[in-house]
């Protein structure tokens, strides 16, 4: 373990390697020119979408190949297998280079589906999946929810029916991010219809462009499709693809989602950074109500970063998370509310009617977008139940209100 | 700021400081519980010497952030913090936070070396009791040169703890400005008589005392250098705001167990309250709260441990948090606890008043947001 470089060491040892390999960011100097948009989801088309999504790749892969990504996985991977926090340490230097900002299928593929396969995925899966999946060769989306089955995910419809060496899937998934570039889906199915609903569901990873599947996208209240619908025809799975034992896929399932609160604690700290620019730059003094208002969403930023680092050193020091790791998300959503808040009132009419002015009408995408993070990944209300039985140890809902 | 540049690790509770919780939790369990508190509050000091007298001299408590050169114990503000968490808890009525950080601040920060080394080694033995005037809220008090030395006229009002204090420290207006001055209220060998009145205000928070101090011609001694005052003065209000921010962080912590404990075991319509949804949602958003005022507080506490640029930023940003979680956690203390949280006899009104009385003490969440809003520029420009 003594190869491991100290924090600063490593920190200093990223910035070198960015700075030869990226272009440092645009000064906040250049506050009034340049990119504007603070999209929470990105409002592209297919092409767009797909070109995007290439330059995010190659910006990945030419981290995985310079030895910059996969930090915490082991050699074999393609890491160095430092210690997880190292991760964070070399996003806040990456932070400062004018990188491609990446898409929720990108944490999606690295963050939650490549660590479930390394949980519960055979040997022979993970020598296939890993390395494609942590270089983004492979893009995975999560194939979840059902019309029928959101916040009580277990109620899944969709049939996995065994069919020689294989399953033959049928049904309709909704709200899959990422779902035209993604490669890989993992899909939530239910094998047996006859036992307990959390009893009898497994785990695939489809192909995407398996015979069967139709990807169709959904626009969404920002006017764009970052989301789509999924339908599965009859779609042929090899056993081969099967993630995790028959009947145990509620178990992989909530791997994936305790992985995807943990990654949605930085959430909204860009925007909100910004509102706060705005605050700073405003071409008239700001009232006392509004200093407040910019000063509450400060104290927020603050106190979301900050437990951001109490869970990086609880992990640094070998320790258990506690209560920090699971209010994050809570954090992020009101964090985006308030900064949707303060935007509003700082900017009035320019946010309501396109001036042309930079950095005013733009911001309509965030006020569009952030309603959606207090529903996907579990929604705000789920995460407080979350909370209260498992953080706090209250007693669960009573059996019948959730079967 | 926007690049929080702080090592994780001192966001986390060292070994240490984690054995003295435990020691100070023991110890105020065995004499500070509910019913104490009550008592002690009631009697003529309005705390418990013995038990001040077991926190100075057996665990050390008041001497932790004191250095050793003054009778001190030489940790820092991080471990100090600890002990207020705890007091804060428990609503100990010992004047802590007015001996130990106010006149302690107060005192190190003048770098008085002579004043230091005649009070501070008190201060950490537990022998003396100690408040600031004219710091918090202004006062009107002149110092004139009398002819056996300084004397203190006027008066001051809302000092904390301060009718029994036996040494207090004041901003007064002197010939060439505004100066520090240490006084002892009641002299030591009946050298003069009483030339200071005290009276005790009847407060919202009775674990915490007020007093109106009126000067009458009080003999003091100069403490520090004039034109310092603004820096000291500084120096104790950033200090107090670290403190009271980690007390925040006990008493909210207290309103949150006693309320799962309560929720989890009263039951309405055949089931315990704690398994509805609008009762364990609350207590969700109440532990989001706690976490953030939790986390915001351990950060103002290492920068006041290093006295580090960012501490104006970080004080205040952690009163904005720790008061919005102690006013939301004794809410919900009596709200959820239903007709038993609104008796006199339920500790739970004891931790509202607090809550309220504290913010008058160095500025409620919406004083400390304008004044962040100075500190980092959220101000608009002129046009
Ligand atoms: C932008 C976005 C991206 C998404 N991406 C994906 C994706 O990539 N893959 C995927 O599979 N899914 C994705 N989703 C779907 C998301 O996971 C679901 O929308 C979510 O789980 C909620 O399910 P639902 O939409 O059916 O709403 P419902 O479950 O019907 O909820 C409706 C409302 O009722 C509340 N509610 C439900 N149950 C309870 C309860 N027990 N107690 C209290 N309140 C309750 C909810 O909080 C919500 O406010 C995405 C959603 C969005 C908005």
């Amino acid at each position: 373990m003594s190869d491991i470089p100290e924090p600063e060491e490593f920190r200093a040892e990223a910035r070198r390697w960015l700075a030869g390999t990226a272009e440092r960011r645009a000064a906040r100097q250049d506050w009034g020119s340049g990119d504007d948009s603070v999209a929470v989801f990105e409002n592209w088309t297919e092409t767009e979408e797909r070109a995007h999504t290439d330059r995010i790749r190659d910006w990945e892969r030419t981290r995985y190949d310079q030895g910059w990504g996969a930090l915490d996985w082991p050699p074999e991977y393609g890491g160095r297998e430092l210690p997880s926090y190292y991760e964070q340490l070399y996003r806040t230097e990456e932070a400062a280079f004018d990188v491609p900002r990446r898409t929720e299928v990108f944490p999606v593929t690295q963050q939650l589906v490549a660590p479930a396969i390394r949980i519960w995925g055979t040997d022979e899966q993970k020598a296939r999946w890993l390395r494609p999946m942590l270089r983004t060769d492979e893009l995975a989306c999560q194939l979840f929810s059902e019309t029928e089955a959101g916040s009580d995910l277990a109620a899944v419809r969709t049939r996995a029916v065994r069919e020689g060496d294989g399953w033959r899937l049928r049904g309709h998934k909704v709200w899959t991010s990422g779902a035209r570039v993604a490669t890989w889906g993992v899909a939530v199915c239910r094998t047996d219809p006859d036992v307990p609903k959390h009893a009898g569901i497994t785990v695939f990873l489809v192909r995407m462009d398996a015979p069967g599947v139709t990807v169709r996208p959904i626009r969404q209240m920002t006017g764009g499709s970052s989301f789509n619908e999924v339908y599965l025809d009859d779609v042929f799975v090899p056993d081969a693809d099967r993630l995790g034992p028959v009947g145990q896929g509620w178990r992989v399932t909530l791997t994936v989602l305790a992985a995807e609160r943990l990654d949605s604690g930085s959430l909204g700290l860009d925007n909100a950074d910004r509102a706060l620019h705005l605050a700073r730059r405003l071409p008239r003094p700001l009232t006392g109500g509004e200093r407040q208002q910019a000063a509450d969403l400060f104290v927020r930023t603050l106190v979301q970063r900050l437990i951001g680092l109490r869970v990086t050193a609880a992990v640094a020091a070998g320790r258990e998370p506690g209560a920090e790791a699971s209010v994050g998300k809570l954090h992020a959503t009101a964090t985006m509310r308030a900064t949707t808040d303060l935007v509003q009132q700082l900017l009035g009419p320019r946010l309501a009617a396109d001036t042309g002015e930079w950095g005013t009408f733009a911001w309509t995408e965030h006020l569009l977008g952030a309603p959606g993070y207090r529903i996907a990944g579990g929604s705000d209300e789920i995460q407080r139940t979350i909370l209260a039985e498992r953080v706090l140890g209250l007693p669960k809902e009573p059996k019948g209100a959730v079967s | 700021m926007n690049r929080l540049d702080v090592d994780p690790a001192v966001l986390l509770e060292s070994e240490e400081r984690r054995q003295l919780r435990t020691v100070l939790r023991d110890l105020f369990a065995e004499s500070c519980g509910p019913e104490e508190v009550r008592k002690q509050v009631e009697s003529a000091r309005g705390h418990d010497q013995a038990l001040w007298a077991r926190l100075a001299g057996e665990i050390g408590v008041h001497g932790l952030a004191l250095p050793e050169e003054y009778g001190g114990g030489g940790y820092t503000f991080a471990e100090l913090a600890v002990a207020l968490e705890e007091a804060g808890r428990v609503l100990c009525p010992a004047p802590l936070l007015s001996t130990v950080v106010l006149a302690g601040h107060a005192l190190l920060g003048s770098g008085d070396r002579r004043a230091c080394e005649r009070w501070l080694p008190g201060i950490a033995s537990g022998a003396v009791t100690a408040t600031v005037a004219g710091f918090v809220q202004a006062a009107d008090v002149t110092a004139e040169r009398g002819p056996d030395g300084w004397v203190l006229r006027g008066e001051a009002d809302f000092v904390p703890d301060g009718e029994g204090a036996d040494l207090l420290l004041v901003v007064a207006r002197a010939p060439d400005g505004e100066r520090l001055f240490a006084c002892e209220p009641v002299p030591p060998h009946g050298t003069h008589g009483s030339t200071c009145d005290r009276t005790a205000r009847r407060v919202l928070d009775p674990t915490r005392r007020q007093a109106l101090v009126r000067f009458r011609g009080t003999p003091a001694e100069p403490v520090g250098e004039p034109g310092q005052v603004s820096g000291i003065v500084d120096a104790v209000l950033g200090a107090g705001r670290v403190a009271l921010a980690a007390e925040h962080v006990g008493g909210s912590a207290h309103a949150l167990d006693a309320t799962l404990e309560y929720v989890s075991q009263r039951t309405q319509f055949g089931r315990a309250i704690g398994s509805f949804q609008a009762v364990k949602h609350r207590l969700a958003d109440l532990l989001v709260e706690l976490e953030g005022a939790r986390s915001a507080s351990a950060y103002a506490s290492a920068c006041l441990a290093e006295w580090t640029p960012e501490l104006p930023v970080a004080a205040s940003a952690a009163a904005v948090a720790c008061t919005g979680a102690y006013r939301l956690a004794t809410t919900e203390y009596v709200q959820l606890h239903g007709g038993i949280g609104f008796t006199w006899e339920h500790p739970a009104h004891l931790y509202v008043r607090r809550a309220r009385a504290d913010e008058a003490l160095f500025g409620t969440a919406d004083d400390h947001r304008l004044r962040l809003a100075g500190l980092l520029g959220l101000t608009g420009t002129s046009g």
